[in-house]
């Protein structure tokens, strides 16, 4: 005699039939089945990237034998082919023996074989749709721009059709909060707090991504132990920065999108534009030497001039850029170092005087073999 | 609103079966005896993957009279292709007793064949009818458990058989081919009424195989306690075939899933890739393992299906990691699962320099001939706690020379390969120079 | 229009059962104190406010709604400001029926009472600079006034608000206004339609105290303001008398055209008696005292920012009081160069030649300075007995001063190398 136990998504028709409102035609068959195992122990996990995993717990009695389970999700998006279901005891003598669909229905039918009659705990893993995420940062940075402390916020949003009553969610990397959370409603969490973590500023011409000669002002956060950070690969996500204002309060001093960032790389932020330092291209030679039939080479002196009005020295980084076989020249002079990045890029470092006293980067270099 | 199955499993039409029915004596249209139908006693199916296809064995007890017995066969609504079905006497005494005379085709059905039959011992026979069917089809999905540390998965296999061929088939013994068979002609278009051409099929090579597993016997256990079925895999020339233990019933639109095998503790390894042929142009990460002996496997192919792989988050829980649809992996044959990049290990590749020379000039002074002379700087990082290992494949195009203090090694006539284990939490940076001929420089 | 106000509502909750069961509504008191921080490359507003709660032991749900108002739902932030170590806030919740509200837990060790500031970014409210430069007759200083607008559109009256102005270009990622989502431009268009100006209800001055942090300065308007909405209010910021004022008269075809600009030049530095901060962008028009407390108008511009010690350019338009003319007085072609096309000779390459002439004319009672600039293109060679400056490449720029009533000419000859007696371009 098979035994036939109906249950239902951990969504909105569980919950219904718990609290025991709405649904009466279906919530009264299954409060008949006294065995209506109860929702335990929800788990929501975000660890991949971009598929949500729901697990929830179950405990089943079964009967000695043959016995039928059925399983529906009416309303909820999920991924039926990525149901695991499984006993929660690794050794139990419970077997699973066939998963059946029916045409057209949110549901399927498990058959379950039972040495004698027990209660066993069963585990159900799946795939969600439509809960979204989304991770972002405040960062409150000390007013003389040597440290700041970093908020990890994650932000959940419930579009699956289900309420959870009460779930763990686990972020990416592995923090557990325990929420309820509706259908349709949001809910934003601190996740983690990092104090004094050291932060460099950085000012950067940069040909790709300043435009008239604006110089960018980037915060650079190393995300190691050192630096007061290390803990996990930082999320992408947008964070949004204050700076103590030296009066108790803080000022929003810009915002930019942080780029996954693993265990030991940088995070790089761009705040806006450091409008007290300014550059300005002059090309002072382009000449065309050495000719040899159609290929030629160019003899190229490029001249910034820096001028930085505030009032302490600063370093600019200046970031060029040159296309196709070229060198450098012995005579470019200016910088105090440099560094070739690639092929296409060289980068400058400027120490450049304070109250606008002008500073002149000479970058000469030649072309070679253009044609 | 919710149902139970098995109310909706009752109600179900049972019209929608092939009827048989014995016609005693002619001619047809006078003295039409029915015969109250004996249930089919047993009734097999063996489906194939690569095509609609499956072939139905059923077997009934008739009674026969001395001289001509006209049996009607009817499909009306199904899916049975009507050049294929058969009529089969079974056992040496029936074969000796019985024979079928002739089979006719009734004009006004297109869903209906009657044969006669000669006996020459009235007595009840058991006799086979075979016919093709469309609308059964089977697939294969793979569930892998990946441990913590990414060095075993637990291997679960499963087969899922879809009915969709508009008819139930009850306590069916069920076999599945694995493989490519050549059909001429699509069943379900033979299914047609009015578009039978006569026909076109080899059945001889699906005899062929299905006599092979005439000795595959049914796994039964009567322990008390009823264990997932034993699927029984056996090989057959190009074929190899699952035949599900017991029987399975299987209404029309269902599908049903069993578990084909479970493997514990298969070695895994974690490759991280740069193989544009492969896997695109990402660096990936790769998951490895063979089917064959070493890794718990290799006692069949494994057809192509869906496998998901997920990771042991510990106390039982699991995480995903990834999907992908796996090709038919044949015995011994690794099996590589690329379950995306991963921004923990990342590879950089940039041009340090780019350099021209040997510049051939025509008497025109045009330039027609020169050699570019190209650096580049491959960085790995390796943001993971635990050492991993890499392998970057890097193609060139034209004349070119390669050159490098790393121990690359050539893949093909364009191709460098390189493979090394990278340390938690460590880089390496490889150096390599391109030397390509251009225009009149080049050799090729 | 108190309703557009972002409204607070404490709830405190025995259980943290369901929303609609055990619900204790709390009125609320007005906030306290209000603190605008209004920014001018981007349309942003960061609003800070203050209120005293009281708090019951165990978890408090604090409901916060923004009906018809411009705020970006991710930027609103609780922070307690009083008895912090004993408030915390569990969660932050949005419902699925209402996009402008959200409830925050609160968990209380205890029953305390808290100051606590609830901030969040709203567009609407804009500011610019304006200045306003009074020339004296002898053009050779003025008095400079400075002046910050501040615009309401934000659909929300703010009163006796603290106003902070910052200058400089932060990065924003996301516009506030589309974060805000809705009727942002039907608002903005309506606004516009009854817009008032506020200018002359000021009745006393206010001090604004500049102070920098990170790349930006902070413009602090002393005491409160209220701005109601639709409305713009202009204050002062600073007022220089004796700006030393230095007239260049330019030629730039590049720049300015091909005229003879006059353009008014200061520097933002202690020697022009500024210097004390950088100047936001905005209109500066120079008006000059025409007599009889009369002002004639002489030129404005639209400047970028300013840093300290960087200089201003007002150009002025032209001056008929003082003149160039131009011209081209000798063309040659020289060194010409002829090769064999089988047994045709061909011109392969050749020199031009060219002597210009350009006469500067001061009918003014005053010194004047010049700039001129000539650019030149190709291989060319630039000679001339008057001493320039190379500014790049293709860029000769001669100075001169010319003494009231005078007159004077530069002189120049150009060598275009052209075809194969090209060298070098």
């Amino acid at each position: 005699m098979n035994k036939r136990l109906i249950f239902s998504l951990a969504g909105a028709a569980l919950v219904a039939s718990v609290v025991g409102i709405s649904q009466p035609d279906t919530a009264e068959a299954r409060i008949k089945l006294a065995t209506l195992p109860d929702k335990e122990a929800v788990v929501v996990r975000f660890d991949h990237p971009n598929q949500v995993l729901v697990e929830e717990e179950r405990t089943i009695s079964l009967q000695k034998g043959l016995n039928t389970v059925d399983y529906s999700w009416a309303g909820t998006n999920i991924d039926k082919g990525s149901i695991v279901f499984r006993a929660v005891d690794v050794n139990s003598k419970v077997e699973i023996l066939s998963t059946s669909y029916p045409p057209g229905e949110a549901a399927l039918t498990w058959s379950i074989s039972s040495p004698d009659a027990r209660s066993e705990k069963f585990r159900l893993s799946y795939l969600m749709a439509n809960i979204q995420r989304e991770t972002d940062y405040r960062a409150i940075v000390s007013n003389d721009e040597k440290s700041l402390t970093f908020r990890h916020y994650f932000k959940i949003r419930n579009w699956s059709g289900g309420t959870f009553d009460s779930a763990d969610f686990i972020t990416r990397d592995g923090k557990t909060f325990e929420k309820g959370l509706d259908q349709g409603e949001a809910k934003r969490v601190l996740v983690n707090k990092w104090e004094k973590v050291s932060l460099t500023k950085e000012y950067v011409y940069d040909q790709y991504r300043s435009s008239e000669g604006k110089v960018m002002t980037d915060y650079v956060l190393k995300n190691t132990k050192e630096m007061g950070l290390g803990a996990i690969p930082l999320e992408y996500g947008k964070v949004r920065i204050y700076q103590d204002d030296g009066k108790g309060t803080t000022a929003f001093t810009g915002e930019d999108w942080g780029q996954f960032t693993p265990i030991g790389d940088d995070m790089r932020l761009n705040i806006g534009i450091a409008q007290d330092i300014k550059v300005e291209l002059k090309k002072m030679v382009n000449d065309v030497e050495n000719r040899r039939g159609n290929v030629y080479d160019t003899n190229e002196v490029d001249e910034y001039e820096i001028k930085n009005f505030k009032d302490s020295e600063a370093e600019l980084i200046l970031v060029l850029r040159v296309q196709g076989e070229w060198e450098m020249q012995k005579d470019s002079e200016g910088y105090t170092s440099y560094e070739r990045i690639d092929n296409e890029t060289i980068k400058f470092k400027v120490k450049c005087p304070a109250k606008g006293t002008p500073i002149k980067l000479k970058f000469h270099y030649k072309r070679l073999n253009n044609w | 609103m919710h149902r139970p199955f098995n109310q909706r499993e009752k109600n179900k039409m049972r019209l929608l079966l092939p009827i048989l029915a014995l016609l005693m004596a002619a001619p047809l249209v006078a003295k039409e005896e029915l015969v109250t139908l004996p249930e089919r006693d047993s009734v097999q199916l063996t489906i194939y993957n690569s095509e609609d296809l499956t072939l139905v064995r059923e077997r009934r007890r008739l009674t026969f009279k001395q001289g001509d017995n006209r049996i009607q066969f009817s499909w009306a609504n199904t899916l049975i292709d009507p050049t294929s079905v058969e009529f089969e006497p079974v056992g040496d005494e029936a074969k000796k007793a019985i024979e079928v005379r002739d089979t006719s085709y009734p004009a006004e059905s297109h869903e209906m064949l009657i044969w006669t039959v000669s006996c020459n011992q009235p007595a009840g026979y058991e006799v086979q009818i075979s016919y093709f069917t469309s609308g059964i089809s089977w697939s294969a999905e793979y569930s892998g458990i990946v441990d913590a540390t990414e060095d075993n998965v637990d291997l679960t296999a499963y087969v899922t058989v879809h009915n969709h061929s508009g008819e139930e088939y009850e306590n069916a013994s069920v076999r599945l081919v694995v493989g490519v068979i050549h059909l001429v002609e699509r069943i379900v278009d033979l299914a047609q009424p009015g578009e039978s051409t006569g026909r076109a099929w080899r059945r001889g090579d699906v005899e062929e195989m299905e006599r092979a597993l005439e000795d595959a016997k049914d796994e039964v256990n009567e322990d008390g306690m009823a264990r997932p079925k034993e699927i029984q895999k056996a090989g057959l020339s190009e074929y190899y075939i699952y035949t599900v233990g017991g029987t399975e019933t299987i209404p029309n639109g269902w599908s049903k899933r069993l578990r084909s095998f479970e493997v514990k503790g298969v070695p895994l390894k974690t490759v991280y890739r740069l193989e544009p042929d492969k896997f695109g142009w990402a660096f990936t990460k790769v998951l490895e393992f063979k089917n064959d002996e070493e890794h718990k496997l290799g006692k069949e192919p494994l057809p192509d299906g869906l496998l998901r792989l997920y990771r042991d988050a510990g106390e039982g829980r699991l995480s995903f990691m990834g999907a992908l649809a796996s090709k038919y992996i044949p015995k011994n044959e690794e099996v590589k699962v690329n379950v995306g990049p991963d921004a923990e290990c990342t590879l950089k590749e940039k041009r340090t320099s780019l350099k021209k020379k040997d510049l051939v000039f025509n008497q025109w002074s045009q330039l027609v001939g020169y050699t570019t002379v190209e650096m580049f700087e491959l960085e790995v990082k390796n943001f993971r706690a635990r050492d991993v290992e890499v392998e970057i494949h890097r193609s060139m195009a034209g004349d070119f020379d390669f050159a490098s203090e790393d121990k690359w090694e050539k893949h093909d006539a364009d191709t460098q390969k390189i493979h090394f284990t990278l340390k938690a939490g460590s880089e390496r940076k490889l150096a390599l120079t391109v030397t390509t001929r251009q225009g009149t420089n080049s050799r090729k | 229009m108190r309703w557009l106000i972002p409204s607070l509502i404490l709830t405190t909750l025995a259980l943290s059962g369901p929303l609609s069961a055990k619900e204790e509504l709390v009125t609320l008191p007005k906030r306290d104190t209000v603190q605008l921080t209004i920014y001018n490359s981007v349309d942003l507003t960061l609003v800070r406010e203050t209120r005293e709660l009281t708090f019951k032991q165990g978890n408090n749900r604090l409901q916060f709604s923004w009906a018809n108002t411009l705020i970006d739902p991710t930027s609103v932030e609780f922070s307690p400001l009083t008895n912090a170590d004993k408030l915390e806030v569990l969660d932050t919740s949005y419902p699925a029926e209402s996009n402008q509200m959200l409830i925050w837990t609160v968990a209380a060790d205890a029953a305390v009472s808290a100051k606590v500031e609830i901030s969040y970014f709203t567009s609407g409210i804009s500011w610019g600079a304006e200045y306003h430069g009074m020339l004296s007759t002898d053009e050779r200083s003025m008095k400079l006034t400075g002046y910050v607008g501040v615009s309401n559109n934000s659909g929300e009256e703010y009163e006796d608000a603290h106003v902070r102005l910052v200058v400089g270009s932060i990065h924003v990622v996301e516009e506030i206004a589309a974060l805000a989502g809705g009727a942002r431009q039907q608002r903005m268009k309506e606004a516009y339609g009854k817009m008032r100006d506020a200018d002359r209800a000021e009745n006393q001055k206010k001090d604004i105290i500049k102070e920098g942090l990170s790349e930006y300065y902070i413009y602090a308007v002393e005491g409160t303001e209220t701005i109601p909405n639709g409305w713009s209010k202009r204050l002062e910021s600073f007022v220089q008398t004796g700006v030393p004022l230095q007239t260049v008269y330019t030629w730039d075809a590049r720049k300015y055209g091909n005229y003879l600009a006059k353009l008014l030049v200061f520097k933002n530095d202690e020697a022009h008696k500024l210097g004390k901060e950088p100047l936001p962008a905005g209109i500066v028009r120079l008006y000059r005292d025409a007599g009889g407390n009369r002002l004639s108008f002489v030129g404005m511009v639209v400047t970028d920012y300013i840093p300290k010690n960087d200089e201003v350019k007002v150009n002025a338009g032209v001056d008929p009081e003082v003149q160039i003319k131009s011209k081209r007085t000798s063309f040659k072609k020289e060194n010409l160069t002829f090769g064999w096309n089988g047994n045709r000779q061909y011109l392969r390459g050749w020199d031009t030649v060219e002597d210009f002439e350009i006469e500067l004319k001061n009918f003014r009672n005053r010194d004047v300075d010049f700039e001129v600039n000539i650019v030149i293109s190709g291989d060319c060679d630039v000679d001339s007995k008057t001493a320039s400056t190379k500014i790049d490449f293709q860029t000769h720029r001669f100075n001169l001063n010319i003494k009231a009533g005078e007159s004077t000419k530069i002189v120049y000859n150009l060598r275009t190398r052209n075809g194969s007696n090209v060298r070098n371009k």
